[in-house]
């Protein structure tokens, strides 16, 4: 929940646009070979399900992420990148 | 018994697939032995599989143990029968013959892909062990989704097939027709230079305490049920609920002791592990669920291993957990809300009716129920308790030459010290057959590679079925079709199982016929397969390094399914990044440096003694490095163990041995002063000017005794440490006619600034108050503790003393025990608990349990090879649980006291550990290197020093010029400082900035607006 004051004054701020219906946000995870690439193959091993529009790209460490990848991402049209490490 | 003969065999067998096997396994496989492991169960991985998480790190167990499983499964080296058993065993050390009976799985290994199938068409469903019957399974299945080796099994007595004669379904499922019904296992005649013994351990079954309700209350749940339970992969997917009702329980309470420390009803050792798990289980139930309140009922907190105290403090502080000192003798259910009923004792004597929505039983180990049996086998004595008799000068031998143990079969013990087991035993076994070493060994040859210089990418795409596996979700011909007219893509085709056997020869085929210089599979995860694939392209004469594995199943199909269109999109996405960035790779070379087959020991302690026989006998050169002028450090103080050996004539043998040794100098009066270089090819200066180059170091340099200053130790010739006491008793001079001893327990141990147990003062202060009471009944003793921590088979003593008559009573650390000097006597006054009044006793001599400290010059040596020390002071290991010897620089390994406080046996297993871990290096004539490391670009680079601030490896460097460089030897690819170089000098081999972003554009080709 938001605080009363917050709520208050949001409406000097732009109201976000409507999400059309049967949108799906375009996301590109970055992931750990080591953790989260881990994980997100156990989720399969699980059946878990997930928006398909969720694409992972396998680093050998997130600390090899660059600006410049996910800033090319999102120039690329992604609506949200995902780093998980 | 047959004559030994003089030639010794280069393979061993390994009995257990646990992980102190697999660590065993691995240390000798990947140091020129060949390794038979027989496992009894359908996969390996034994119990820690079944963990959700480990203490104290809260790391999960699955992923740290997963990685393993792969690598031993793929080791060219190591052989995995399973489901299988030892039959019998004949000859001597260097020469056994054991035969080996596997059982029929029916399932045809060559042929069965793993794909699972056959699993999910199976009607029959049999509550599963691995869910520890939270769960079900098939009859037809696999232990768990990660289980290595992944070919599944039937359970002949669930089968419908066996039971009734009719059904078949999996036969008709499998594709790649695997399932055979007609097998009838097979029997092994191995041959092999040693025999290591891990099978593990059972659980106490808790049934048998029929008041407990296990099995009958069902919201009373045992410890392992409670793992799985908090396991996300687990059957309630890590929410904590009630089997009963699907409720989140309120109150959880975990009885601690169930089935252990309790001669007469149960087991009557301590388990070692329960009171921490039952710590990381209050903590983790707490992380899941916020709402949970924890209460954990003891008898002692046995938080004795290295950073448990702080652990349990923090389960305290942070995690809200309530530790309530009581016995809990009966469980009550309500029916109606099946809610449970605990009384107890509270502190002050008063009976309390408290209720749980939960209970959990912390059930203890026990050895194999047909352990004795097993142990007839091998022809190996066991102890009363029938675990395998080792002792604590010898820990991981067993009573019969040539055949080794480590594990819970050697007693109750943790993850980290079954790993250290395990690595000893490897050291044991390399040091026996060193002579062996790759005599028995397979390597593979490959033919030349072919030089694709100047060529432009031609990429071959083999999208995987997986059966039915990737197929009934994703549309793999649709793939096909919107992949083969990619850039670079010249060949593109289906196949129903690109692992199998005929599949792989089929892309060689195609790799030749069609010329391609790329290969890129869709199927399943890198991780377990993308080593098989790159040998199977390499076998075609491309290097490895040209193939890039796109994952349609874990993360495409399985994900999605009943979502054709969607999946099938994402798959095409999936493939096309893989193509992508497949068109950018380069052939990679891996390089090779050479090893100097030369150990170099600091600290002639018995750890680095210990290390130093065993690379010695292993056939390598050691120089052994001790600051002082005799060897032997903190040991030359002590005289007898608790077990009663002997250790002064122990020291004086290992001593001797050592200064015997054609392979081991000596350097007394001697201290580290420089050293450089990096695995294989360290170069190291000594105070004394010597120049040793060795391959590996073992850093032993020991602890000390903590010098108290409390407890009127420095005022009073009659405050004495438990060190001058024994030699007190060992000179006679103790226990005098009707003297009374009264001996304080952690004292500078588990309190600020040391809040940590030194582990061994307990047993200390036992082993004397046993000799005081055995020399003179008429001795009293009375022992002031906070908690009594004999662990694992040490609890026989404690309750020896205990029927000598010596008396315990519990101190707090708020209210310690107060000293005053009476002219010849002293007299002490403490607050009993038990009896809820002061106690003041007058005492002959006060003996003060004083704990250990690392030694002084721990952080210098340290500093001098970048070994990190926790807070306390000693050196921090690359991983608690399953790196317990090996510093995160490869090549540098740690024993002894200068790990933590540990006890003699566990300060040689660890010894024997470290030499087995150094052995693994030194016996190499090269190490090869990864072709996926950075590559540093001088011309780009401004020497800022960013990466040589934040890699973890320490490979870049600042050279003679004063600029950076990078040592890629060390290197691990991880990317770190590619990631930070405001230059971009830095590049990662398969993961450059180019390739990122042509997957960026590939992932993204539809996503553009």
């Amino acid at each position: 929940m938001k605080p009363q004051s917050e709520q208050r004054e949001a409406p000097s701020i732009e109201k976000p646009h409507g999400i059309p219906d049967g949108w799906e946000p375009n996301i590109l995870a970055f992931a750990c070979h080591y953790c989260a690439f881990a994980a997100a193959d156990l989720a399969g091993v699980m059946r878990l399900s997930y928006p398909a529009s969720v694409k992972v790209l396998r680093l050998p460490c997130t600390g090899k992420l660059d600006y410049i990848h996910i800033l090319h991402a999102f120039e690329r049209g992604a609506d949200g990148v995902f780093v998980a490490g | 018994m047959n004559k030994v003969p003089s030639k010794k065999k280069g393979s061993v067998l390994v009995v257990g697939g646990g992980i102190g096997g697999m660590q065993a396994a691995l240390d000798l496989a990947d140091s020129g032995f060949r390794v038979h492991m027989v496992q009894r169960d359908p996969s390996i991985g034994g119990t820690m599989v079944m963990l959700d998480k480990t203490f104290p790190t809260g790391d999960c167990s699955m992923c740290m143990i997963s990685p393993k499983m792969v690598e031993v499964g793929r080791h060219l080296n190591i052989d995995i029968h399973s489901p299988a058993e030892v039959v019998s065993v004949e000859g001597g050390p260097g020469d056994f013959s054991v035969r080996v009976r596997v059982a029929p799985r029916y399932v045809d290994p060559d042929k069965c892909t793993g794909c699972g199938d056959c699993e999910a068409k199976c009607p029959k469903k049999v509550s599963s062990e691995f869910e520890q019957g939270l769960g079900v399974r098939k009859a037809i299945y696999s232990l768990f989704p990660q289980a290595v080796p992944n070919t599944r099994a039937i359970d002949r007595k669930n089968c419908l097939y066996f039971m009734k004669g009719r059904c078949r379904i999996c036969e008709k499922t499998c594709k790649a027709g695997a399932i055979n019904f007609q097998d009838e296992g097979k029997e092994l005649e191995l041959n092999v230079g040693a025999i290591i013994l891990c099978p593990g351990l059972d659980r106490y079954d808790a049934r048998a305490r029929g008041e407990f309700g296990l099995g009958r209350w069902k919201n009373v749940v045992t410890s392992v049920q409670f793992e799985r339970i908090l396991s996300a992969s687990g059957p309630y997917k890590g929410e904590v609920k009630r089997p009963s009702d699907g409720k989140h329980p309120k109150k959880v309470a975990w009885i601690q002791c169930v089935g252990s420390r309790d001669p007469h009803n149960a087991n009557p050792w301590c388990s070692s592990v329960c009171c921490m798990y039952a710590t990381k289980q209050a903590i983790i139930a707490r992380e899941h669920d916020s709402e949970i309140e924890q209460t954990i009922f003891y008898m002692e907190m046995r938080a004795f291993g290295k950073d448990f105290d702080k652990y349990v403090e923090r389960a305290k502080n942070d995690y809200g957990v309530r530790y309530q000192r009581a016995m809990i003798s009966v469980i009550r259910e309500d029916p109606a809300t099946g809610d449970l009923l605990l009384r107890y004792a509270a502190e002050d004597g008063k009976l309390v009716d408290e209720t749980f929505g939960m209970v959990v039983l912390s059930v203890g180990l026990e050895p194999h129920r047909d352990a004795v049996e097993f142990a007839g086998t091998f022809g190996i004595e066991t102890n009363s308790y029938r675990f395998a008799k080792t002792s604590s000068i010898e820990p991981v031998r067993t009573t019969r030459d040539g055949i080794f143990v480590t594990g819970t079969y050697q007693g109750p013990k943790d993850i980290p010290e079954t790993v250290m087991q395990g690595s000893a035993v490897a050291g044991e076994v390399m040091a026996l057959l060193g002579e062996a070493r790759g005599t028995e060994t397979i390597t593979k040859e490959f033919p030349p590679e072919r030089d694709l210089t100047g060529e432009e990418p031609r990429t071959g795409v083999f999208v995987c079925h997986c059966g039915i596996n990737i197929a009934s979700t994703v549309q793999v011909e649709k793939v096909v079709e919107a992949v083969k007219d990619l850039p670079g893509v010249v060949y593109a085709t289906d196949t129903l199982y690109a692992c199998s056997q005929d599949s792989q020869e089929m892309l060689k085929k195609i790799v030749r016929e069609k010329n391609l210089n790329r290969v890129v599979v869709a199927s399943c995860t890198p991780r377990t397969h993308e080593l098989l694939f790159q040998e199977t392209i390499r076998d075609a004469g491309m290097n490895k390094y040209l193939f890039d594995l796109a994952d349609i199943r874990e993360q495409c199909s399985w994900c999605h399914m009943g979502q054709k269109e969607a999946a099938t999109k994402k798959a095409i996405r999936i493939v096309g990044m893989a193509i992508a960035k497949a068109n950018l790779l380069e052939p990679l070379k891996s390089d090779a440096v050479g090893v100097t087959p030369v150990a170099l020991v600091v600290g002639g302690g018995v750890a680095g003694m210990t290390a130093a026989l065993s690379l010695a006998d292993q056939g390598f050169r050691v120089s052994l490095v001790e600051k002082e002028k005799e060897l032997g450090g903190l040991l030359r103080n002590l005289r007898h163990t608790l077990e009663g050996d002997d250790v002064r004539e122990f020291l004086k043998g290992k001593i001797d041995e050592v200064r015997a040794h054609e392979r081991i100098k000596v350097y007394n009066d001697a201290e580290v002063a420089k050293t450089g270089g990096f695995v294989g090819n360290f170069e190291t200066t000594l105070t004394t000017g010597d120049v040793i180059k060795h391959g590996a170091v073992i850093l032993a340099t020991g602890g000390m005794e903590y010098q108290p200053d409390e407890y009127l130790y420095n005022d009073s010739d009659r405050v004495i440490t438990q060190r001058e006491l024994e030699g007190r008793i060992a000179s006679g001079k103790s226990p005098g006619t009707g003297e009374c001893y009264v001996m304080i327990q952690c004292v500078g141990s588990r309190e600020e600034p040391n809040q940590y147990c030194s582990r061994i003062c307990c047993q200390d202060a036992i082993k004397n108050a046993i000799a005081l009471k055995e020399r003179n009944p008429d001795a009293q003793v009375l022992i002031l503790y906070r908690d009594i921590r004999t662990y694992g088979l040490r609890e026989d003593y404690y309750r020896r003393a205990r029927d000598l008559g010596v008396l315990f009573v519990r101190y707090e650390i708020d209210n310690k025990p107060l000293v005053e000097s009476l002219d010849n006597r002293l007299r002490i006054r403490t607050w009993d608990y038990m009896l809820n009044r002061e106690l003041t006793m007058d005492a002959d001599w006060l003996v003060l349990s004083t704990g250990l400290r690392p030694h002084p010059t721990t952080g210098k040596t340290g500093e001098m090879f970048k070994a990190a020390r926790n807070p306390d002071g000693y050196f921090l290991e690359a991983h608690v649980k399953l790196r317990p010897v090996d510093f995160p620089g490869e090549g540098i390994f740690v024993a002894g006291l200068a790990h933590a406080p540990k006890n003699l046996d566990e300060t040689i297993s660890q010894a024997l550990a470290a030499a087995g871990r150094a052995g693994t290096v030194l016996s190499r004539k090269s190490l090869t290197v990864s072709g996926i490391v950075a590559k540093h670009n001088r011309d780009l680079c401004m020497s800022c020093l960013s990466c040589v601030r934040v890699c973890p490896f320490d490979s870049p460097y600042i050279d003679e010029e004063g600029r950076v460089a990078h040592n890629e030897i060390k290197c691990h690819g991880c990317g770190i400082c590619a990631g930070i170089c405001p230059a971009k000098a830095f590049q990662v081999n398969s993961f450059r900035d180019d390739q990122i972003l042509a997957m960026i554009d590939a992932a993204m080709a539809e996503g553009k607006k």
